[in-house]
């Protein structure tokens, strides 16, 4: 009996024909190429991207600028007089060029108005296309984008009050 | 008088060799894209898809790429035999398309019969299995004219391997070839529909002998020693741009060939399964014509979706197991098997 059986073995080549039949199953299982261009990849959900800044939220207070250590972030504070009423700052400056993406202005910030956002097509012609002023940071047009507001749904900031805040606390 | 020999001996089988070779340069161009896609979706990747639509313009680029690149030949090469070699290795393919019948012959309103086939010779099968065996020459002038010790060594491989596969190949044709009583690849595929079953069917161990040393002669991958892409130093290392593009060529239009023979030898041909063609042939000439050309294509496609399905699934044999497979299992399981089938021939066929 155990004779026939190996003879089948011999003559059917079960191990060839096991295979065949998994290559088979490949071919129709589903790719997993992503085909970049043409269709968006799937970003994680704690992906750090392009910076970008909340301008109205921002206090000009230079904490981000001091905690970068590249030196790409850039705030210019408007005068002492509007201070006091708007502290807006008067021109943004981030370099995107030498960002090293190492999220330490976001940890700094008191008002959670620096971030990173999923935006990461950072080839360009030209490197002055990677320094990015006031105007040119476009916060609110991402967050229609991407339909979700990045502040409230993103655990970048552990905190769960900020400094200021804790400043008006004990007030 | 004189023009009608023109036309008939000149002016008809150019047209015929033209239209052919045409066919056959394109099916080769194509047959590397699909087999690219099809070893994609093996291995779930896409494969080739970005040049055209479907990447159907790929052939064309990856040609003009090879065409274009600089023609490379080591200082140590012997230079004649060098750019000889690719010749060599290219043209027994494409010489043996001339001997294979596509369909029943086509019958003009003159009441003329015309092969489909550029020469229907009498020793057709023979003349492939030979040119099959001039390849090697390639190869080996390749591996010893680049005056390198791997390419060297891959033309040996090579050709201590193709003589290994080429016996138990030709056994396993002859038991064919006596079964249908005719070198004449039109006469055996005749002969499978008087005798209305297919050769495979009392010669199912030859075809998987053939099967199995057919795959070692155009040294495709789990017997692709000679060339051994991934790990091991192939013939055609030194070669680069058009030359390699020869080779390149070469290798497809061998699988082409042997992916129409097979349909031929064992399923065939250009019979249509399940009817009686030579009945049907009487009545409506030209519908038996293309319904023949249409099964013997979908035949060979199969071949070719088997070879590339090979391809994807086994790994590559080692060296002494390739040839001990060739002399000790399947030389003497042909040998056998032409006993067998000459009983069969002698006994149950007439």
């Amino acid at each position: 009996m155990e004779k026939i059986k190996n003879f089948i073995k011999m003559i059917t080549f079960p191990e060839l024909i096991k295979g065949l039949s998994v290559t088979t199953k490949y071919l129709f299982k589903k790719k997993v190429t992503e085909e970049y261009p043409d269709f968006k990849p799937h970003i994680p959900y704690r992906a750090k991207g392009k910076l970008h800044v909340q301008i109205d939220t921002c206090i000009s207070c230079r904490l981000c600028e001091k905690a970068c250590p590249e030196w790409c972030i850039k705030v210019f504070p408007p005068p002492k007089e509007q201070m006091k009423t708007d502290k807006r700052p008067q021109e943004f400056y981030i370099n995107q060029e030498h960002c090293l993406h190492c999220s330490l202005c976001v940890d700094a910030c008191p008002t959670g108005s620096i971030h990173h956002s999923y935006e990461f097509e950072l080839v360009v012609t030209n490197f002055k296309e990677l320094l990015f002023n006031k105007e040119t940071l476009p916060y609110n047009q991402l967050l229609k984008q991407y339909k979700w507001n990045y502040i409230e749904n993103v655990p970048v900031r552990p905190r769960t009050t900020t400094p200021l805040e804790q400043k008006e606390n004990t007030k | 008088m004189n023009s009608q020999i023109l036309i008939n001996y000149i002016a008809f089988p150019l047209i015929k060799i033209a239209i052919l070779l045409a066919a056959v340069f394109t099916v080769v161009a194509y047959i590397v894209l699909v087999e690219r896609r099809l070893l994609g979706f093996f291995q779930s990747r896409l494969g080739p898809n970005r040049v055209g639509p479907l990447g159907l313009i790929q052939p064309v680029a990856d040609g003009l790429k090879l065409f274009l690149k600089e023609d490379l030949i080591p200082t140590n090469a012997n230079p004649f035999i060098f750019k000889i070699a690719p010749i060599f290795s290219f043209f027994p393919p494409f010489v043996g398309f001339a001997v294979l019948t596509f369909a029943l012959p086509l019958i003009m309103p003159s009441g003329k019969m015309h092969q489909f086939a550029v020469a229907d010779v009498d020793l057709g099968i023979l003349l492939i299995l030979s040119l099959s065996s001039l390849g090697i020459f390639g190869i080996i002038l390749a591996g010893w004219s680049s005056g390198s010790k791997y390419p060297l060594f891959g033309s040996l491989r090579s050709a201590s391997q193709m003589l290994a596969y080429e016996i138990p190949l030709t056994l396993s044709v002859i038991s064919v070839i006596m079964m249908a009583g005719s070198f004449r690849l039109s006469d055996i595929v005749t002969a499978q529909q008087t005798y209305k079953f297919y050769f495979i069917i009392p010669g199912i161990v030859a075809f998987f002998v053939y099967l199995i040393s057919v795959v070692a002669e155009t040294n495709r991958t789990p017997f692709d020693l000679p060339e051994g892409e991934s790990e091991i130093i192939g013939f055609h290392t030194e070669y680069s741009g058009m030359r390699f593009a020869f080779f390149f060529m070469a290798e497809y239009a061998n699988v082409v060939l042997i992916c129409m023979l097979t349909p031929a030898l064992f399923l065939g041909g250009y019979d249509i399964p399940f009817l009686n063609d030579l009945e049907l042939y009487k009545t409506h000439p030209y519908l038996v014509n293309v319904l023949g050309f249409l099964s013997y294509a979908a035949k060979s496609t199969l071949f070719a979706y088997f070879y590339i399905w090979i391809r994807a699934t086994f790994p590559r044999y080692r060296y002494d197991q390739l040839l001990k497979v060739g002399w000790s299992v399947l030389f003497p399981i042909s040998l056998l098997n032409l006993f067998l089938v000459a009983l069969i021939k002698l006994f149950l066929m007439k």
